[in-house]
């Protein structure tokens, strides 16, 4: 939270975001089995959810999804869906190390930047949290049962190919940048990184604020400054697609489902399609916690549905006005830069030519 | 004759009556308000709802006859409507230097004003904007989400919390006075304007803003702008805002950054000699 003000500061370095970490953030999560809602813990047992005026579970408030439990689980871990305590203090200790920028040296490469290429952002501006969920499960991902997304459809994999190439010649300091158009949603400032829809922790600005009135819920993203409204009456969709999709939400029992369609096109999660269909839940499992379960399915890119459980914790800090596309000095120097080792390309062709 | 002349009375004080009646039924701004607004849960009066302006005030908040647009390829479709000011007296007490600003600011429209950019467009430009807003009004915070650009704040009800930064739009504070909700808004940066029509402010700027509602479908708005670095007093605006009545009404997305990146960031595309950038 120390580098809340980093929000506020925008993104004077914009830079290319695709580098940097994969879903990284913070939390007490309870452990749901697989993709239910919240079983209270014992020690929750004396807590009620509180409610609205109008009598819906009161979900309000600001809310922190830091962590640096991984989307999907490290190949290594297998069929290790949780860790131990002890494991998990290992992990914490290990992973904080590995992530942390300023002990890479972009000479020799590290995380998963390679030897040689651009290490974009140091520690300062991270603020991916330092601890793992509170059910130490190894992923954020609970089904598959692997932890890890499932496998590609045909087309999921050409374009999951096409991704990896561009990272890595982004990553060696060679960003394809034609255009503007070229670059990420989120460097465009079009979209946030994890602001979803779905959420998914990443390297800062994990926050969210929730508000209640009758017949609304609304996410208020601190990344890239989106209000997403979602109305609860079951009004019918039209037609339009928007960055965010077209969201309807509905109570079952305590927990609020979030239902959305209509996607204009990829959402923030890698790989995702136009044709996605996004489920997401939120239940208040304590005072201070609130799980946030998300489902996707993208027929189109993946062979079956994912779930995730990211849990958030009640913070009292504000949310921040993130200015992203007014502080974008990036796109212009992106831009320039591939136009300048054009130029200097050229140059040497030519020179080499005589 | 007597009779005749009573009944002539009385029916013609049953028109003015009924005259009156009708006034009153389609309140206007400025008029003492009788009007009592539905209450929320906690009792305040609710806000809650989409919101539009329906004034050329995002042109120019002063009186400004129409004239012709930008775009001569547009002629008619995107020339300047014509349209009585929202400032109180229409008269703008700027301070020299910064009245030379305003028409530095006015000539250089095109490049300079923040809107076209899809920068953030601060308060209170951002309520009155073509595009509608929406209300979302809980006992401790206001959310005000605008379509243009994505932009919202949130007004802390009666807090003493100060705001951790200079932003775009605002920090906001509210409270009640009987049945308005006042919001006072400070740590704005110098980035933002009033309209296409160069009005601006500094970092000083100090906004003090008063919703009131006056029938089921409006709400009297009146700002108090107060900026000692640019303005030699405080002034004011007012204007109605207005329900949007249609039926599922709902704020759309109006991301505007993709239709201001060609103006941004063209002259950095790839030249190619095929003719080939790399978007289409």
């Amino acid at each position: 939270m120390s580098h809340r003000f980093l929000a506020a500061m925008a993104v004077a370095v914009v830079i290319a975001v695709a580098l940097l970490a994969p879903p990284p953030a913070t939390g007490q999560a309870q452990s749901p089995a697989k993709a239910t809602p919240a079983k209270p813990t014992p020690a929750a047992k004396t807590w009620t959810v509180p409610r609205t005026a109008d009598g819906q579970p009161d979900l309000q408030g600001v809310w922190d999804y830091r962590t640096i439990t991984p989307l999907e689980r490290p190949k290594e871990l297998g069929t290790k869906a949780f860790f131990t305590a002890e494991e998990a203090a290992n992990y914490e200790k290990q992973e904080n190390q590995r992530q942390n920028r300023d002990l890479i040296d972009p000479e020799q490469g590290g995380l998963f930047y390679p030897p040689g290429g651009v290490v974009p952002y140091n520690e300062f501006w991270y603020d991916r949290g330092n601890k793992i969920v509170g059910s130490k499960r190894t992923s954020l991902i609970v089904d598959p049962p692997d932890g890890r997304l499932p496998a590609w459809t045909p087309e999921g994999q050409k374009q999951a190919d096409l991704r990896a190439a561009e990272q890595r010649s982004t990553q060696l300091g060679h960003p394809h940048a034609d255009s503007w158009e070229d670059r990420p949603l989120q460097e465009r400032c079009l979209v946030g990184l994890n602001a979803g829809p779905p959420m998914t922790p990443g390297a800062y600005n994990n926050n969210i604020q929730l508000f209640q009135t009758p017949g609304y819920v609304v996410i208020l993203n601190e990344m890239v400054h989106d209000a997403r409204i979602i109305a609860l009456d079951g009004r019918p969709r039209g037609s339009i697609r928007q960055w965010k999709g077209d969201s309807r939400g509905h109570w079952e029992g305590d927990t609020l489902v979030i239902d959305t369609t209509n996607f204009k096109r990829e959402t923030n999660v890698e790989g995702s399609s136009v044709n996605t269909h996004l489920i997401e839940r939120f239940t208040r499992a304590d005072a201070n916690t609130l799980l946030y379960e998300f489902t996707v399915d993208d027929p189109t890119m993946w062979t079956r549905p994912w779930t995730a459980v990211i849990p958030m914790s009640k913070s009292e800090d504000p949310i921040y006005e993130y200015a992203c596309h007014e502080g974008n000095y990036a796109m212009a120097g992106i831009l320039a830069g591939a136009r300048a080792a054009e130029k200097a390309a050229e140059e040497a062709e030519k020179k080499g030519s005589r | 004759m007597q009779n005749r002349l009573r009944s002539a009375i009385f029916a013609g004080a049953k028109a003015a009556l009924i005259v009156a009646l009708w006034v009153g039924a389609v309140p206007t701004i400025g008029q003492a308000q009788t009007y009592k607004a539905p209450r929320t849960a906690d009792g305040k009066p609710d806000l809650n709802g989409i919101w539009e302006a329906l004034n050329t005030a995002n042109w120019d908040i002063q009186d400004h006859a129409a004239r012709m647009g930008p775009v001569v390829a547009l002629g008619a479709a995107f020339s300047v409507p014509a349209g009585l000011g929202v400032v109180e007296g229409n008269d703008i007490p700027y301070l020299p230097a910064a009245a030379a600003k305003k028409k530095e600011n006015a000539e250089h429209w095109l490049t300079a004003d923040p809107e076209i950019k899809c920068y953030l467009p601060g308060v209170p430009r951002a309520t009155y904007m073509p595009y509608p807003f929406q209300i979302f009004q809980t006992p401790q915070y206001i959310l005000m989400a605008y379509e243009f650009a994505a932009a919202s704040r949130t007004i802390y009800m009666n807090s003493s919390q100060k705001s951790p930064n200079d932003t775009w739009m605002g920090w906001s504070v509210g409270h009640w006075e009987g049945d308005t909700l006042v919001v006072d808004v400070t740590s704005f940066n110098d980035q933002t304007w009033f309209d296409r029509a160069g009005n601006f402010h500094s970092d000083a700027l100090h906004v003090v803003e008063r919703y009131t509602r006056i029938s089921p479908d409006a709400l009297d708005y009146e700002v108090t702008i107060e900026d000692p670095k640019v303005f030699s007093r405080p002034w004011k605006m007012r204007m109605p805002l207005y329900r949007r009545l249609e039926k599922n009404a709902q704020l759309l997305e109006y991301k505007c950054v993709e239709f201001a990146e060609e103006l941004m960031y063209g002259p950095l595309r790839k030249q190619s000699s095929e003719g080939k950038g790399g978007s289409k």
